[in-house]
């Protein structure tokens, strides 16, 4: 009897889920139940992981405070105030200020009359006595110039500094070394935060090695074994990986939370100071750091496991 | 017929020791052979040799067409999945079932071999070795001979040209090992090349296959099927 020939795609989307399928479960599904079951082992790598992250994300919110610092003294440090004599001749005065306007160097001139220097006086701690002392205003008014290099504010400086409208005994409010000690002590502290940083990265990295290595050490029969039955690399090494990943991931998990819990508990403490001495650092921005916390776990943990197989498990 | 193991002057030195001497040795398909000789004459490393677990220091391993000794590490697993390996202290994962550590053979090799297939194929190796009703058990609750037998199911689940094994009745009592070898002598016969590294006199001259002796790293003595008898001895030595 003829039989009929039946001609039907092959089940492509069932071959998909089936490979789909088996790679979970050699993948993500035994990584999870072998670390799960070596927690005694991993767990001081957690910690010490976790430790080091959150020290790493408070760096990380001292560092962009420092840098916002760093923006507000440059921005502070690029205005120039030009103190006019208080018998200064209007003419005089006004003349100063088109040889301002007409220099290219300089983005903006403001005024401040003599009213508003003590009225902003006032509301500094220590001035008000300092102005009460007087019968007279002793606070002059200014030219404020923002110039656009802060490299130039010296030479605008001199350029002034001698005009006959200007205070001859305090001309400007130019201090030649206070910027570049504010540098100098933020690329200070910009390396010594490195520094602390690669120090922590390299103590993060070699306690996830050993944890690893002891994963290794205490699975090596079933690696021989899995290699031994013809399992390719990436199946005898992945779940390792994927270990070191989960371990990553936790530790960097709960430092992200820890790092976001501080910073949210320091500016709701101190909600009106907060600003002044870690500018720039808000819920979005602990948030974000939390995130990144987060991921250099994942990183780490990824990657420290790469290397400790590099170096311990023989293929 | 291509030979499925060719070995071609082959020698293996560990530092200034001498494991395997110029050794040619080929395996046909099908055929039941086994490797004799004192402890230390280089049958373990044979073995490794043709499971790429070693590289040999000159010569060439060929194994079912693949050249073993040049062989890329990325590439070791395509040849392992063609040899089915036996081991004297069988080398099952204790956390895995009996069942799942025969289909773990399957599933490594092919991701494409979906769960409910692996297990089919599983059952009928284990029921072919007479262990169908223990697939649930895990090797701890097995005797060394099923434990064994276990093994066996695994080497040869994917159905490999070539079956390797080493001492695999070294942990078993004679009754046992005699069920062990009527195993082999089906596999040999279902056209799988079976290479058995072994100890045991009496069975090696009671079977009259294939024996391929080594002594001192040193392929002394290659008989035929059938005409084995005055060099048996050195198996036991």
């Amino acid at each position: 009897m003829a039989g009929i020939l039946v001609r039907a795609r092959f089940p492509r989307r069932r071959l998909v889920q089936i490979v789909i399928a088996n790679l979970f479960r050699y993948l993500f599904r035994g990584a999870a139940r072998n670390w799960a079951r070596n927690i005694s082992s991993t767990a001081p790598a957690l910690g010490s992981m976790a430790l080091l992250l959150v020290l790493l994300g408070l760096v990380g919110l001292t560092g962009i405070a420092l840098y916002n610092l760093d923006q507000v003294e440059s921005g502070q440090a690029s205005i120039l105030h030009v103190y006019i004599s208080d018998g200064a001749d209007p003419a005089g005065v006004a003349a100063l200020r088109e040889r301002l306007s007409s220099d290219p160097r300089i983005a903006s001139i403001g005024y401040t009359s003599k009213a508003e220097a003590l009225q902003r006086a006032q509301s500094i701690p220590g001035l008000p006595e300092l102005a009460g002392a007087s019968d007279s205003n002793p606070f002059p008014a200014s030219f404020d110039v923002q110039v656009k290099k802060i490299d130039d504010v010296a030479a605008i400086d001199a350029m002034v500094r001698n005009d006959i409208a200007v205070d001859a005994m305090y001309p400007t409010s130019y201090d030649r070394g206070a910027y570049q000690r504010i540098q100098t002590v933020l690329f200070g502290l910009g390396v010594a935060g490195f520094a602390f940083l690669s120090l922590l990265g390299f103590v993060a990295v070699t306690v996830t090695i050993n944890s690893i290595r002891a994963a290794i050490i205490a699975r090596r029969d079933e690696v021989m074994i899995m290699q031994l039955v013809g399992a390719p690399r990436w199946m005898v090494r992945g779940p390792f990986v994927v270990e070191g990943a989960i371990t990553g991931a936790l530790a960097g998990g709960l430092a992200g939370l820890v790092t976001f819990g501080l910073a949210a508990a320091g500016i709701e403490a101190a909600a009106g100071s907060f600003n002044q001495f870690a500018p720039g650092i808000t819920i979005t921005v602990a948030a974000i750091v939390s995130l990144v916390v987060f991921g250099v776990g994942l990183g780490l943990g990824s990657g420290s496991s790469l290397i400790s197989i590099r170096r311990h498990l023989e293929s | 017929m291509r030979p499925i193991v060719e070995f071609t002057r082959v020698t293996r030195e560990y530092g200034s020791r001498i494991a395997l001497d110029d050794v040619c040795l080929t395996l046909e398909p099908g055929e039941l052979t086994f490797l004799v000789g004192p402890s230390g004459a280089g049958k373990t490393t044979l073995l490794k040799l043709i499971n790429r677990e070693i590289r040999p220091t000159s010569g060439e391993v060929w194994v079912d067409g693949i050249p073993a000794h040049r062989l890329k590490t990325h590439r070791v697993s395509d040849l392992r999945r063609r040899v089915g390996v036996v081991f004297q202290d069988f080398k099952l994962l204790p956390r895995l079932t009996t069942i799942e550590n025969v289909a773990l053979a399957l599933q490594v090799g092919d991701l494409r071999i979906s769960d409910g297939e692996a297990m089919d194929r599983a059952l009928d190796a284990l029921e072919a070795v007479g262990l169908g009703d223990r697939g649930k058990a895990f090797p701890h609750q097995l005797s060394g001979g099923q434990q064994q037998r276990v093994a066996v199911a695994r080497a040869v689940v994917a159905q490999p040209p070539l079956l390797i094994a080493d001492e695999p009745t070294g942990n078993l009592d004679l009754d046992t090992a005699w069920e062990m070898m009527d195993l082999f002598r089906d596999i040999a016969a279902w056209g799988t090349s079976v290479l058995i590294a072994t100890h045991n006199v009496e069975i090696v001259t009671r079977l009259q296959r294939r024996v391929v002796t080594l002594v001192q790293g040193r392929l002394v003595r290659d008989q035929p099927a059938g005409a084995i008898g005055r060099m048996a001895w050195l198996a036991s030595s």
